[in-house]
């Protein structure tokens, strides 16, 4: 395929990318004019259902934005409105949101490896497909999936959207028992991360290498879930309630989704890549260990599609963690401590699957929201991936048309947006001007 | 002594708080009292919310299965039953809106894909009318519960090969 003239790429239907869109390219004479990335279904007006409501409804409301990562919503709003409360929760409370973190990221980590990512790299359209050939493989990626939904149902309730999570604590607590009895499931679960760091680092990834600017939160002593500043590879260091300090939304006329930028107005990305960067001291030593096996730190850096592997990583680090806080956990008496609501500006920062997540209310006189702000991680990184989509197109513009749109279309996957999957069923249509 | 592998599994999905949702709950609720103790012991019965891969995969070798649930599509309280073989081959062209979940054509192609064949067995459905948090049943539904209830029986009859 020649790349002299002006060359459209048009795939329309992104659908299932935390909202529905599509990939436009603008090229002439090979150079990359623009590359957007289309989201186009319709805004869904979550901050402004959440207006009226108290504080422990907007934990339940909020969760019902995204079905893989729906803890992530609860847990950033639930310690916006203890911080401003000035709530303190009971250690063992504080485990167990960990806890809870740590169920949201195997499911969702083992989703998108094993169903979405790898049948990119293995050469198969979908993983329908791709089990017809690899049956084991993907029985891990569901045995892995399902475990981490079982640990979200023990303590949240449900596997999906879970109940529990309320200000100042739960309102259930599990027993010792009820935990003890979930060992078994993580060890397995701890071998079977080990098993698919040492899959996804033998995946050939295609040659593309930048210096992207890195964004995530940083904790004093642990691997950044739901506490810690927010900071990045040049420099960024403040307070997670802070992040409109120093990043800021825009909107864009081809995206029914914010897009954020620097302040600098330049694009930054967030998720497993940025954190493993940014916080690999703090890695569980077994998940350390891994990630030395790999000696991918540099490309997991600097290549897009290297990200596999820190998602990787991150599993054996959530499973070992989860470990950790099963054996040492403790029932408190009470599941929750007392919580006085009062006015004032509630916001935090916690580190969903697939990147911070901002929460920013306004809470009134009545104990109730009166305005919100909620800022994705999808969002945060369109525009990181639509300038890793004008610099890498070059390089595949001379590919056949399916093989240059496969490229493309993998990038994006790479970042783990919610619609992955559907991209897999994408149309291409290039319009050429001689 | 070695429990016998049951030869059914139900998988029941859907939530009891959320309206509509509840009926495949409510229906197997009063199906199983009225099966026989005998024919109870062949049967295990399983939640699963929302229906999920994992669910069909650990069906066992030779063992059939009912998934029973609330649909939207059909006209609530309408009752559809169909051959989850001829709900992959056939689907109704209708993906969920939501991008969480797998559609039911395509974790019945993964899990045909990982198992090297679906299980035998039918899919119940009823029509829903709303699903909203705290809300009892429609009209539509709540009247047809007991139509939904028979249509579970006769998939029960049909895959153990008995009659009630």
């Amino acid at each position: 395929m020649g790349h002299g003239g002006d060359l459209r790429f048009q795939v329309e239907n992104l659908t299932r990318v935390e909202g529905e869109g599509s990939l436009h390219l603008r090229v002439r004479d090979g150079v990359v004019e623009e590359a957007r990335l289309e989201i186009f279904e319709a805004p869904r007006y979550f901050e402004a259902l959440v207006v009226g409501r108290t504080p422990d409804e907007v934990i339940d409301i909020v969760a019902r934005i995204c079905g893989i990562c729906p803890v992530a919503y609860q847990m950033s709003a639930v310690h916006a409105f203890e911080d401003l409360f000035g709530a303190t929760v009971h250690p063992q409370v504080r485990a167990l949101r960990r806890l809870l973190y740590c169920a949201e990221w195997i499911e969702s980590h083992a989703l998108h490896i094993y169903l979405l990512h790898a049948p990119d790299f293995l050469g198969y359209p979908s993983a329908v497909e791709l089990a017809r050939d690899h049956r084991d493989l993907v029985t891990d990626g569901l045995r892995l999936k399902k475990i981490g939904n079982h640990l979200l149902s023990v303590l949240g309730g449900r596997p999906i959207h879970p109940v529990s999570v309320r200000v100042g604590g739960f309102s259930r607590l599990p027993d010792r028992a009820e935990l003890s009895g979930l060992r078994a499931d993580l060890e397995e679960a701890l071998r079977l991360s080990q098993a698919t760091v040492e899959l996804v680092n033998g995946l050939a990834a295609p040659a593309f290498e930048r210096e992207p600017r890195l964004v995530a939160l940083r904790h004093r002593s642990e691997y950044p879930l739901n506490d810690g500043r927010i900071v990045s590879t040049d420099g960024v260091n403040l307070r997670a309630s802070d992040w409109g300090e120093a990043f800021h939304e825009v909107q864009v006329p081809w995206s029914n989704a914010l897009q954020a930028r620097a302040a600098d107005g330049l694009p930054y990305l967030l998720g497993p890549s940025a954190r493993v960067v940014l916080a690999t001291d703090q890695l569980h030593p077994l998940a350390k260990a891994a990630l030395a096996r790999t000696g991918a730190l540099a490309s997991i850096r600097r290549n897009p599609y290297r990200s596999i592997v820190a998602r990787a990583i991150e599993l054996v680090h959530v499973t070992a963690e989860a470990i950790d806080i099963v054996d040492a956990y403790e029932k408190p008496d009470a599941p929750a401590v007392a919580v006085t609501p009062r006015p004032g500006v509630a916001a935090w920062a916690t580190e969903a699957p697939r990147g911070l997540l901002f929460h920013r209310y306004v809470v009134g006189d009545d104990g109730k929201v009166a305005a919100a702000t909620i800022v994705p991680p999808t969002s945060q990184n369109q525009a990181a991936i639509e300038a890793d989509l004008a610099t890498f197109a070059p390089a595949v513009l001379d590919l056949p048309m399916a093989d240059a749109t496969h490229r493309l279309e993998q990038l994006i996957r790479s970042y783990d947006p919610c619609i992955s999957c559907a991209t897999h069923f994408l149309d291409l249509s290039v319009e050429r001007t001689p | 002594m070695t429990a016998r592998a049951p030869d059914l599994r139900i998988l029941v999905c859907g939530t009891a708080d959320r309206g509509d949702d509840g009926a495949a709950l409510a229906a197997i609720a009063h199906v199983l009292p009225e099966l026989p103790e005998a024919l109870r012991g062949r049967i295990e019965i399983r939640r699963c919310q929302q229906l999920d891969v994992t669910d069909l995969v650990d069906v066992g070798a030779g063992e059939s299965v009912v998934v029973v649930d609330t649909v939207v599509g059909v006209e609530p309280g309408s009752v559809v039953t169909v051959r989850l073989d001829d709900l992959a081959r056939h689907p109704a062209g209708v993906a969920p809106r939501s991008s969480h979940a797998l559609s039911v054509e395509d974790a019945l192609h993964l899990a045909e894909a990982v198992r090297g064949g679906l299980p035998v067995g039918t899919f119940v459905g009823i029509g829903g009318k709303w699903f909203g948090y705290g809300e009892r049943f429609s009209r539509a539904v709540k009247s047809n519960l007991p139509a939904f209830g028979a249509a579970i029986r006769r998939s029960i009859e049909d895959l153990l090969a008995v009659s009630l």
